[in-house]
C-alpha cells in the first residue's frame, strides 16, 4: 500500500475541505486512506455524511483541539 | 436506487444566492446525484469572462465575508462540481441573446450549452427542482 495522502484544510470553510478530500479520493486505489485536516466546523460532520452516502469508510475522526483529523478508506 | 436529478434555476444576481446555488449543485453532483444548473437574468452577469471578484460578485454582508475569509469562490465550486461529478451548466438563451454575449463571452470551461426555458423546465420534470 502506498502511504497514506494528507490533505491539510485547516482555514478553509464549507465545502471546501470536501471538496479537496473528494478530489485527492480519486486518484487513489481502493483500499488506500486519505486523511483530511479540517478547522470547520460543518465539514467535521459533514464529511462522514458524505463517506456514508457514496459507500466509503471512515477510519476515524478525532477532535484535535481546534481541528478535525478525518482518515477516509476509499471503497470502491 | 438513483437518487432524483436536481434542477437549479439561478436567477439572482446576489453573491450569497450565487454561492449557495454553488456549493449545492457541486455538493450534491459529488454525491452521486445528477444536477443540471440554468443561469438567467442577473446571475448570468457573474459569469462573465475575466473578471475579479470584486467585479464579479455583489452581495450584503456575507459576501463581504466569503471575500474576507477562506471561503471556496463559486465559479471554482461549480467547476469542481463538473469535474467531479455529473454537473451540467446551461446558460439562457434568452439573457445571452439581450446581452450580445456568445459562449466566448462566459467563463472558461464551465457552461455545457446555451439552451432555452422550455428545455430546461421540460427536463426538470424529471427530478427536483430549486430556484435561486
Amino acid at each position: 500500500m502506498s502511504e497514506r495522502q494528507v490533505i491539510d484544510a485547516r482555514g478553509a470553510f464549507c465545502p471546501g475541505p470536501l471538496m479537496e478530500l473528494i478530489a485527492a479520493l480519486k486518484l487513489v486505489g481502493v483500499g488506500e486512506e486519505v486523511e483530511v485536516l479540517s478547522s470547520d466546523k460543518g465539514s467535521a460532520s459533514d464529511i462522514p455524511e458524505w463517506v456514508a452516502k457514496v459507500g466509503h469508510e471512515v477510519v476515524t475522526n478525532d477532535d484535535r483541539g481546534g481541528y478535525w483529523s478525518i482518515v477516509v478508506r476509499k471503497a470502491k | 436506487m438513483a437518487a432524483k436529478p436536481l434542477y437549479i434555476l439561478l436567477c439572482s444576481g446576489e453573491h450569497e444566492k450565487i454561492q449557495m446555488a454553488a456549493m449545492t449543485a457541486s455538493v450534491a453532483a459529488v454525491s452521486d446525484r445528477p444536477v443540471t444548473v440554468f443561469v438567467s437574468m442577473n446571475a448570468i452577469l457573474a459569469f462573465a469572462k475575466g473578471r475579479d471578484k470584486d467585479e464579479r460578485y455583489q452581495g450584503g454582508h456575507f459576501s463581504k465575508l466569503f471575500k474576507e475569509k477562506k471561503v471556496p469562490d463559486a465559479i471554482e465550486l461549480f467547476g469542481q462540481g463538473k469535474m467531479l461529478g455529473d454537473l451540467r451548466m446551461w446558460a439562457c438563451s434568452m439573457v445571452m441573446d439581450l446581452l450580445d454575449w456568445e459562449p466566448g463571452d462566459l467563463a472558461d470551461d464551465l457552461f455545457d450549452e446555451v439552451v432555452g426555458l422550455t428545455k430546461f423546465l421540460s427536463e426538470a420534470e424529471s427530478g427536483d427542482l430549486m430556484t435561486l
